[in-house]
């Protein structure tokens, strides 16, 4: 299950917890969604995810390209080694943009 | 062509030609009156013979449609795999590369011993191997935890390191999401213990494996399916056994603990 903790602010950060798979959709969306409200980007703290499928990835793919589409562009950051490893295996970098990663060196 | 062959699915479709024998028989699939067996007999020696994985597009009479074949020789057998279009790409568009691509994925895990497509005895006899520690119930996506758990939980009395540990239960998680989206949304997994290994099997009993549905998920929650599971889970697994048709799918998903 994915448990999400939003800290308001210009750039609200969405605190990602657990498990994302194909059960996480409405729960990361509804959160975005909020964290989004008179905001110009929202950023993903992927730190105390535990576990993601390509379920889970392509749920966060399809949403950062909703999102960026939008005018209010997703960053992701810190990504645990569970995350970067699937992300790195589906090339997930190249399917949304480096510009999600910030903070990761190329 | 009739509509109804033309909206049929993408199915994979498996012969097994012996040495020594005269013909092919199906192990997925049928044999269909206009097969061409002595072209796949003579391929398929051929094959056995160069010790030679081969792969042929076959085209078909009154239709633009060419199917891919692949000739995969194991030994004293030769396994032919392809995927039936049966006319599909009219409607959808032209995914033959994709159609090839994930064919010769599939070649490609056969010839290097990975994947093993069983017949209906080899199955029978596969999924009741060793001991059975815990069965249960597919049915909703709330299981997908529940099997991550039951497989970690086996894992974590084993000696296999963390990162393998972890990659067994995505794949698990990738066996089961594709059952939800694809099997029919229910079926079962259970989980045994051979001498080496933890086997995990997978049955559902939906329509059996469609490409359609790999290349364009047809439900909301299938958009989320990036159609790497099946990839993912080759890649990872020791060995992966596989029997699909229209009575449903079983996956083995071998892990070698020892």
């Amino acid at each position: 299950m994915l448990r999400t903790t939003i800290a308001p602010g210009p750039a609200p950060t969405v605190f990602l917890a657990g498990e994302m798979d194909l059960d996480c959709a409405d729960t990361l969306r509804e959160a975005v969604a909020e964290a989004a409200r008179d905001a110009h980007t929202v950023v993903l703290d992927f730190a105390d995810v535990e576990f993601i499928d390509s379920s889970g990835t392509g749920i966060f793919v399809r949403l950062s390209l909703d999102m960026k589409s939008r005018g209010t562009p997703l960053a992701a950051r810190n990504l645990s080694p569970a995350v970067k490893g699937v992300f790195d295996m589906l090339r997930v970098r190249e399917l949304v943009g480096d510009d999600v990663f910030p903070d990761q060196s190329l | 062509m009739t509509d109804q062959a033309a909206d049929s699915a993408a199915s994979l479709q498996v012969f097994r030609y012996v040495a020594g024998d005269d013909t092919v028989r199906a192990v997925i699939g049928e044999i269909e009156a206009d097969l061409p067996l002595e072209d796949l007999v003579a391929h398929a020696r051929q094959a056995l013979e160069s010790e030679r994985f081969m792969c042929y597009a076959v085209s078909q009479a009154g239709d633009f449609v060419a199917d891919e074949l692949c000739f995969v020789p194991q030994g004293e057998r030769c396994e032919i795999l392809t995927i039936r279009t049966n006319g599909w790409q009219r409607h959808h568009g032209d995914h033959r590369r994709s159609l090839v691509e994930i064919l010769n994925n599939l070649a490609a895990a056969v010839a290097c011993g990975k994947l093993r497509i069983l017949d209906e005895r080899e199955l029978l006899q596969e999924a009741r191997a060793g001991t059975q520690l815990v069965r249960f119930a597919i049915d909703d996506s709330a299981s997908l935890a529940t099997a991550r758990d039951a497989v970690d939980l086996v894992l974590q009395e084993s000696d296999i390191d963390d990162l393998t540990r972890q990659r067994t239960i995505l794949c698990i998680s990738e066996a089961v999401t594709n059952m939800l989206l694809h099997g029919g949304g229910q079926g079962s997994m259970t989980l045994r213990r051979l001498d080496d290994r933890l086997r995990v099997v997978v049955a559902d009993e939906g329509p059996g494996m469609d490409f359609l549905n790999w290349i364009e998920p047809p439900t909301k929650k299938g958009q989320a399916s990036m159609g790497y599971g099946f990839k993912i889970i080759l890649d990872y697994l020791d060995a992966v056994g596989l029997r699909t048709g229209q009575t449903g799918t079983t996956l083995l998903l071998d892990r070698k603990t020892d």
